[in-house]
């Protein structure tokens, strides 16, 4: 740490070839946040190609891509989604009326209405386990390391490290939204 | 596909919007229009449009707030003015245009009316209200019609082309992503006001007469074309665009909309009803032959127009949620 001054910015590296749709991260995620029934705060997508015995399967975990410049934070009518100077992106769920508004303008269909609490609700990055120093719960449960959590202005993170030296992308850049969720290549 | 999560009740606001906003432009229009002794030159149809403009926005909004996950949470959107939340912006203006149109329909009311109106508000009630407030409503509201209908202008354009933005500033959502979407609903809301007023004015005792009917149909007309001249770049443009945009209008191009938008939309509630107005408006148009007026077909007319803008209102909630990238 030591002489850092800069702002944090919170992202995370997903290295989709290593991931093999075991659904850890869905498990761990709804029991840390108490997710209710039939809805996720992330999920692995499955793409098949090809028809056998010459075909191929990939799986690519998805959750909300902390982007930053969030267009559900843009139309919320109340400030109930806000944005963390680290990059975060919330909901206020005092402040969210459960226009669903958000649920729309969101490119990467992230956010749910919450059928419990009736507010809409997402991905936190597991704020309150970031906060102490841990990872949240998604990076610490998978077992084939696919996904790095870590500080974009921090030059000694492994997540730094990983995106200075390996090729990634970001998903549907075209939005505007500039995503953090990088995927690599 | 995707789930939805904006549904009936949300089309059921939109088309009620813009049908308040149609009718107040419509109404304005008729009163500020005047005739040689400088009186409203269509006063029935004025009154008439006045007496309904406050009505289906009211039960649109309630419709909006009972669509929200936390409906008494409401008046939070009024804590706040977010500029670049089309929704906040939208909750300001229908705010002011219930209030202007309230104002309005009160203007047009006359001196029993207003008399027997305020006899029904308690009386203890009545006097806390402030004095200015009371000498407004017990005045003749004829004077101030015209500034009224005026202001209600571009207050109705701003609420008809409110309902577009909101789907319009979405960039998540090829299918409402473009500067047209915001057109189309003003036009479709415009003339829905129009067609609702052509639909009651030959309901009523008092049958409209020909000048007016010049005037109604000549407005639907061209409110109509513009639309016409909307939806059609709307589609030949999103077809020449990029693939998202493409595939999104796919929807409606051999998609699960396509009935809805061709058939209901487009056939039934624009180019029928525009075809029908153009033939009871030809003797205007060719400058000749006897205007005869059948108000079978105008009231088809004028229903057709209404299920067009509610099917519009429809396909474009349904099919811009289906879409991404």
């Amino acid at each position: 740490m030591g002489t850092k001054t800069k702002t944090k910015r919170y992202a995370m590296v997903i290295d989709s070839k290593k991931c093999i749709d075991c659904k850890a991260c869905v498990v761990a995620c709804k029991a840390e946040n108490k997710v209710p029934e039939g809805v996720f705060r992330n999920w692995i997508s499955v793409e098949r190609s090809g028809d056998y015995p010459k075909l191929r399967m990939t799986f690519e975990p998805e959750q909300c891509h902390h982007c930053d410049e969030p267009s559900c934070v843009r139309v919320c009518p109340t400030g109930a989604s806000w944005q963390r100077e680290d990059g975060i992106v919330l909901v206020d769920y005092d402040a969210c009326i459960g226009c669903k508004y958000c649920i729309i303008a969101c490119p990467y269909e992230a956010r749910y209405h919450n059928p419990e609490t009736h507010t809409v609700d997402k991905c936190t990055f597991c704020v309150h386990r970031v906060d102490k120093g841990d990872l949240p719960a998604c990076v610490e449960t998978c077992p084939s390391k696919v996904r790095v959590f870590g500080d974009l202005n921090d030059p000694k993170s492994p997540l730094h490290q990983l995106l200075a030296t390996r090729r990634h992308e970001v998903k549907n850049p075209q939005t505007g939204n500039g995503p953090q969720l990088y995927y690599l290549l | 596909m995707r789930e939805p999560v904006w549904e009936f009740l949300i089309v059921n606001y939109l088309f009620l919007g813009g049908l308040s906003a149609g009718l107040y432009f419509v109404s304005g229009l008729a009163t500020w229009i005047q005739d040689r002794e400088c009186k409203p030159a269509y006063p029935a149809l004025a009154r008439l449009g006045a007496l309904l403009a406050p009505w289906p926005v009211s039960l649109g909004s309630a419709l909006l707030i009972l669509d929200l996950g936390k409906p008494l949470r409401f008046w939070k959107l009024f804590m706040h003015v977010r500029w670049r939340s089309p929704m906040s912006i939208g909750s300001w203006l229908l705010v002011a245009f219930t209030i202007l149109s309230l104002a309005y329909l009160w203007s047009w009311l006359d001196d029993a009316e207003r008399r027997r109106w305020i006899g029904r508000v308690p009386r203890r009630a009545y006097a806390m209200l402030p004095a200015f407030l009371r000498a407004w409503l017990e005045a003749d509201g004829a004077p101030r019609r015209r500034i009224l209908a005026l202001a209600g202008l571009p207050m109705s354009v701003a609420v008809g082309i409110y309902t577009g933005v909101l789907l319009g500033a979405v960039q998540s959502r090829p299918f409402w992503n473009t500067n047209l979407v915001a057109q189309m609903f003003l036009f479709s809301a415009l003339s829905s006001g129009a067609a609702t007023l052509v639909l009651l004015r030959f309901l009523s005792k008092d049958r409209p007469g020909l000048r007016e009917l010049r005037f109604l149909y000549g407005l639907d007309i061209i409110l109509m074309g513009l639309e016409l001249f909307i939806v059609l770049p709307y589609l030949i443009h999103g077809n020449l665009s990029s693939l998202a945009v493409k595939e999104a209008l796919g929807l409606v191009m051999g998609g699960p909309f396509t009935f809805a938008f061709w058939g209901v939309f487009l056939g039934l509630g624009l180019l029928a009803p525009l075809a029908v107005e153009l033939w009871e408006f030809k003797p205007f148009l060719l400058g000749r032959g006897p205007f005869h007026v059948n108000p079978r077909w105008a009231m088809v007319a004028g229903a057709l127009v209404l299920i067009g803008g509610y099917t519009l209102r429809y396909v474009f909630v349904f099919a811009g949620q289906a879409t991404g990238f």
